[in-house]
């Protein structure tokens, strides 16, 4: 069996994370101040992907960077860079799409901390900067881990944006699930369920680790 | 902290890199020649050293995604519909070329008589039949097309299950999803230990499957691209396609 797919996964989940981590954080401190118009429409595109079918969002991704159109033409022809059947379009991709599950449990935490917590901060003459990173942030160091875990968890699970924009190229979109799926077109069981049992136990593993570090509490991801 | 170290992580698989073989062709195939082309591939790396990695699917599936840009080097398709339109659009090097002709089968996991099969599909002992989508597999083209000629196909619909790909059809025949199936013979083959009951469609029953290969304009990899061109239509590329149930 080729490993390769499992690797592209892992790596995917990553950076896909790690990219999450740094839009999310101050994109959920911000919506949990406060609310506007701006910020429930924001919020709403946010959440779609949560109940958008992903051939929706896979058939708007491969329409926005086809080659042949608009956006995808320009950065085709200016920076040669080509983002569909390509890994960088995937990591687009699988940030879009697991956007919720970073930011919904950061800014509900955030929400649920006591406004006078910060309110202190700020009468000893803490900056705001300050006050999230030095007071709130350790504040909420399970629910940002959770976060972090289900994001991750969510893009070994992605399926169906992948196979529209990724296409199914070895080594380059090839991920765990696409392998399961060619593996099976392929009349190749054998490879199929073991990438199905790598990715079941890494996920069951990820979820029990979300469900520890919330003191044993069960919460669904959006709470 | 925790997060510092997932950081790290996540930085590691950032920088990890995936190996690739100097020397490989990206190939789209036409999901009938699943099997085969692993056959075709170690003959062809055996005789150039070159790695032929398949991206299998069915022919329009893998055509729009050459359309939309995709990397690959070379397309086999199951027809010369789609290399012919991706030539005239402009996708191609040089005009697209048969290197197969495909036999299309009627077959199921259970022996259960293929003398007279379009009665058969009418009858109750079939509950599901799969083809292939005849919009993007030339396959189910095919077998839409000798379904129509008995005249059956109006009365059998609600029986037909329609696969993405002539290898989803190939699934639901050996898995014993649905009872019959039509698919490419090469499936004798690929089925391996599965045991296959089969009757060949006759060939005047539907359009020719004439199987194209074009080579890519966006491949980097061109010369080699012609080699494997070139392969596909030499006498040893033959010899395997033939015992897969090709024409050639």
């Amino acid at each position: 069996m080729d490993l390769t797919p499992i690797w592209l996964t892992l790596k995917l989940a990553a950076i896909t994370t790690m990219i999450l981590l740094i839009i999310g954080l101050p994109l959920a401190y911000w919506l949990s101040k406060g609310r506007s118009i701006i910020k429930i429409i924001l919020e709403a595109i946010i959440t779609m992907p949560l109940v958008l079918p992903p051939s929706v969002l896979g058939f708007y991704l491969l329409m926005a960077f086809s080659p042949k159109h608009g956006i995808g033409g320009w950065l085709h022809n200016t920076f040669d860079i080509q983002l569909v059947f390509s890994f960088q379009g995937l990591i687009l991709a699988s940030a879009i799409y697991s956007m919720p599950f970073m930011i919904g449990p950061i800014k509900s935490a955030l929400q649920q901390l006591p406004l006078s917590l910060s309110q202190a901060s700020y009468t000893l003459g803490k900056s705001e900067r300050e006050t999230f990173i030095k007071i709130l942030l350790p504040n909420i160091r399970a629910s940002v881990l959770t976060a972090a875990i289900l994001t991750f968890a969510h893009t070994l699970g992605e399926f169906g944006v992948v196979l529209m924009i990724g296409g199914n190229i070895p080594g380059v979109t090839r991920v765990a699930s696409i392998a399961v799926y060619d593996s099976v077109e392929n009349m190749d069981y054998a490879s199929a369920n073991a990438y199905s049992l790598i990715l079941f136990c890494v996920t069951f593993i990820m979820v029990i680790s979300v469900f520890v570090f919330n003191k044993y509490k069960a919460k669904s991801p959006l709470e | 902290m925790k997060i510092k170290a997932a950081f790290l992580i996540a930085v590691f698989f950032l920088f990890a890199t995936i190996t690739s073989s100097a020397q490989e062709l990206k190939v789209a195939v036409a999901a009938n020649l699943q099997g085969v082309i692993r056959v075709l591939g170690k003959d062809f790396k055996q005789k150039t050293g070159i790695d032929i990695q398949p991206i299998v699917g069915s022919s329009g599936n893998l055509s729009a995604q050459i359309k939309n840009g995709a990397p690959f080097d070379l397309f086999l398709s199951a027809d010369m519909t789609f290399t012919e339109s991706l030539f005239k659009e402009g996708f191609g090097t040089k005009e697209p070329a048969v290197y197969a002709y495909g036999s299309l089968i009627i077959c199921s996991t259970q022996n259960i008589g293929f003398e007279n099969w379009e009665r058969l599909l009418l009858s109750g002992r079939v509950k599901k039949i799969a083809i292939a989508n005849p919009s993007i597999a030339p396959y189910g083209k095919a077998a839409e097309e000798a379904l129509k000629l008995k005249g059956v196909l109006s009365d059998i619909q609600s029986k037909i299950v329609t696969g993405e790909s002539i290898a989803q059809v190939n699934t639901y025949i050996t898995t014993g999803t649905v009872d019959v199936g039509f698919t490419t013979r090469a499936l004798i083959k690929d089925a391996g230990k599965t045991t296959i009951y089969w009757k060949e469609i006759d060939p005047k029953s539907y359009t020719p499957i004439k199987q194209g290969m074009i080579i890519l304009k966006q491949s980097k990899e061109s010369a080699n691209a012609l080699k494997f061109y070139e392969y596909m239509l030499s006498p040893a590329a033959k010899t395997i396609l033939k015992e897969y149930g090709y024409g050639v």
